[in-house]
């Protein structure tokens, strides 16, 4: 694509957001969803197979499908309580709660709604399905932040619940990594979910720390552009350290102490069970470690079957590097070493 | 403590910038020095006063398991040397490494006193083991035994998590100082049997309980040597620290919720000790073993008198000497037929004598001859027993007699006999292993002098 035309459109997709993270008046969030939308749509077909379009009718679909039930959220919000602003939403009026947190959740992708999360990652290149895992984020947990006392929490939670789940079981017979990463995205976005009504912060960490681990991940996905668990298992020829990094990443992806990916579960369980949802917690936790077992294959496949002497059959012409991994390192360590600092948590609000 | 962790961590420098000819000298160097610094901390006096900061400490219980952890460092970077030799230096730096961060981890286990820490890093523990069983195991069942032994241990210890926090939120503080003295007992609803049953399933897995016992053998047996070293001597061990930690808010769910598991744990000595008798595989019968000596320290821990935890620590340390040069013995067979199956190596004692003594005194120790601490350790778990229940003596001694039988069997099948015909390139021991064999047996004959050491906060 044309460097001007990439850039309008990436702008457009920054406007979006922002617009949508600004506002306090549901009608800009609405439109500032929509923009967001739409400008996407351009990037998900740049790859001009029929695959790629097919990927961007599915997310085309389901996005409106959401907007068009936020938008009559909206209007019947405003017909009974009379006013458009985002915190005076009535939680007693159960077909705007209902319905907001069914068009938000559709959004987001989580269970019920997450079949298109697979197909549409899948058909789109690696980098477009990153911004559609992390960035595309960001509009509907921004809403849900913003609104979080007005939210039903046993709907949340049952979906929370059933979004780890399905995360868990779903990803279990993947090959493909676009889905794989997909199916951890339908998990996390579970657990970030559970955590939502008893305090919105861990779900801004959990987000933070998730955004982290994806973008690394993808990033070093991109490096060979492995889209298949046969082609990352030729990653060590490549470049070594590239699969210790995938190694510690995943792990850390997985919720394995002592890397940073274990803070956002340990705090989150820990607020659940302050707030006497014990067997909710204990649930999730042992339903992220289904997650674990795929990352686990993938680990295996890349880092820790290596054969004891280099071959030469399998290499790779080695070209040289072309695509460009900004931040790659301070990323990964931010992602994975900074357990330690986490008494820096008692200092946010 | 840090003067033990700072230079642990300190030999991460040492192994990357070593050149290739001073490497394993520097490791084993710096490691028994490290292990020289650590010795007072076995100077404890009786008042629980050895805390070193808000979060480490080390008490009579800690100290020996502390001990015994350093003191296997150089053992294990000992013993690895020979199926290093033809690797690559960075595949070794990173192995060495592996066994660094395990050090490590270990080390800060040991002596935390907030058990949300001590929760942390009992996990970490996990990460540089999966590692080194998966990527330097021999077989292809390697794989399996890496995700049995990651997926069994992380499934028991996700619920010690949750209950854990829980614990922390209705006694206020975690720290194992403030709990000797706000501790409560446990409530009697049904929920409390919950509680007490997600604290304990993490340490039953890990020690193992019989019933949990199926990733032990797989991750024993495919693991290199330094691998089952750690694992059998100081993993296993985990289980049973933290078991006795957490005996204070236990309190007094035990008495009642013991029962299944003590009766799982006699039951599963006498299988796992008479399936010992029909192995074929050399290091599959150490493994079971193993399970069998940690069953005896669950029926010790389960039980809380103050005879049965002295000897639930001595049996741990003897057990981790033991278990971890029966371990090295074996590799030594493997190293030179490169199987592990014992009918194919018979009658050793006519090529390597003085190895044949090193196999006499392991198995007699395995079989917990007097006067070495096994027998203490075995001992005052028995009578404990005895008084707690009288019937369990027919177990426990039936248990004892099945332990001599495989061990004679190990040590007559391996030393004595007539040698095999087509063995005919045994390489004559090596000073390293002799070294190897000797540092593990010289603590534990000089422990026989001075149990006192060993037997841990009721003594």
């Amino acid at each position: 694509m044309k460097l001007p035309i990439l850039t309008i459109i990436m702008t457009t997709i920054f406007t979006g957001t922002m617009l949508t993270m600004i506002s306090s008046h549901w009608l800009l969030i609405w439109i500032g969803l929509e923009i967001n939308m739409l400008s996407i749509i351009p990037i998900l077909t740049k790859n001009q197979k029929p695959r790629s379009t097919e990927a961007a009718t599915k997310y085309f679909l389901t996005q409106a499908t959401a907007s068009m039930l936020l938008m009559f959220t909206i209007v019947f919000n405003a017909m009974h309580s009379g006013q458009w602003t985002t915190t005076n939403i009535d939680p007693n009026n159960m077909i705007v709660s209902l319905t907001m947190i069914i068009a938000l959740t559709m959004k987001l992708g989580m269970t019920p709604f997450h079949f298109w999360v697979p197909e549409v990652t899948q058909g789109v290149s690696l980098m477009t399905g990153m911004l559609l895992l992390t960035w595309q984020k960001l509009a509907p947990i921004s809403i849900m932040m913003q609104m979080f006392t007005s939210i039903n929490p046993i709907i949340l939670l049952l979906i929370a619940l059933m979004s780890v789940l399905v995360g868990g079981w779903g990803g279990l017979n993947q090959t493909q990594l676009r889905k794989i990463l997909a199916y951890s995205s339908i998990a996390h976005m579970g657990w970030m979910m559970a955590i939502l009504t008893f305090c919105p912060s861990l779900t801004m960490l959990n987000l933070l720390i998730y955004l982290m681990l994806t973008i690394i991940m993808f990033t070093m996905l991109n490096m060979n552009t492995n889209m298949t668990t046969l082609t990352l298992s030729n990653l060590w020829n490549k470049s070594p350290t590239i699969t210790m990094m995938i190694l510690i990443s995943l792990l850390s992806l997985g919720g394995l102490p002592p890397l940073t990916g274990f803070l956002p579960k340990w705090i989150i369980i820990q607020e659940l069970t302050k707030n006497n949802n014990i067997a909710m917690a204990t649930v999730m936790a042992i339903m992220a470690l289904l997650n674990l077992y795929f990352y686990m294959r993938l680990i295996y496949s890349t880092s820790l079957t290596l054969f004891p002497t280099p071959n030469n059959i399998k290499m790779k012409w080695q070209f040289q590097p072309k695509k460009r991994s900004l931040f790659l390192s301070p990323l990964i360590i931010l992602s994975t070493l900074t357990l330690p600092l986490s008494p820096v948590l008692s200092t946010l609000n | 403590m840090l003067k033990i962790i700072i230079p642990t961590i300190m030999l991460f420098p040492v192994i990357w910038y070593s050149n290739s000819t001073m490497i394993w000298i520097n490791m084993t160097s710096y490691s028994l020095m490290i292990n020289l610094m650590t010795l007072p901390l076995l100077n404890q006096a009786g008042n629980n006063s050895n805390n070193f900061s808000l979060t480490f400490f080390s008490d009579s219980l800690s100290s020996p398991l502390l001990m015994l952890t350093v003191w296997l460092l150089p053992l294990m970077i000992m013993a690895s040397q020979h199926h290093l030799m033809k690797e690559s230096m960075t595949r070794k730096k990173l192995y060495l490494s592996m066994l660094i961060s395990l050090q490590m981890f270990l080390i800060m286990t040991f002596s935390a006193t907030e058990l949300i820490l001590f929760y942390i890093l009992f996990e970490a523990t996990l990460i540089p083991t999966l590692i080194i069983i998966t990527r330097w195991g021999n077989q292809t069942e390697r794989l399996n035994a890496g995700l049995y032994f990651l997926f069994y241990t992380l499934i028991g210890s996700l619920p010690l998590l949750v209950a854990l926090i829980y614990v922390q939120i209705s006694l206020g503080s975690l720290n194992y100082l403030v709990m000797n003295i706000w501790f409560q007992d446990m409530s009697s609803p049904w929920s409390s049997n919950l509680l007490w049953l997600a604290c304990i399933m993490a340490f039953m897995v890990k020690m193992p309980l019989y019933g949990l016992h199926l990733w032990l053998p797989k991750a024993h047996v495919e693991a290199p040597i330094a691998g089952s070293m750690v694992l059998a001597a100081v993993l296993l061990k985990l289980g049973g620290y933290g078991m006795l930690r957490l005996t204070i808010i236990l309190n007094p769910m035990t008495k009642i919720m013991a029962y299944p598991f003590i009766m799982l744990c006699l039951w599963g000595m006498i299988m796992t000790s008479s399936i010992c008798l029909r192995q074929t595989d050399l290091k599959s019968l150490i493994a079971y073993s193993s399970v069998s000596h940690m069953a005896l320290v669950i029926v010790a821990i389960l039980m809380q008198t103050p005879w049965s935890f002295m000897g639930a620590t001595a049996l741990m340390i003897a057990h981790g000497l033991t278990s971890s040069m029966l371990f090295c013995l074996a590799n030594s067979n493997y190293e030179r037929i490169h199987s592990r199956t014992m009918l194919l190596a018979r009658g050793l004692q006519a090529f390597l004598p003085l190895m044949a003594t090193w196999w006499l005194l392991a198995s007699l120790t395995n079989l917990a001859l007097p006067p070495f601490i096994n027998l203490i350790g075995e001992l005052f778990v028995i009578m404990a027993s005895f008084s707690w229940s009288s019937v369990t003596i027919a177990m426990t001694g039936l248990n004892m007699l099945i332990t001599a039988l495989y061990s004679l069997y190990m040590l007559t099948m391996t030393q004595r006999g007539k040698f095999t015909y087509h063995i005919h390139n045994i390489k004559p021991s090596y000073t390293r292993e002799n070294t190897l064999m000797s540092m593990h047996m010289l603590p534990l004959i000089m422990l026989t002098f001075n149990p006192k050491i060993i037997m841990g906060l009721t003594y």
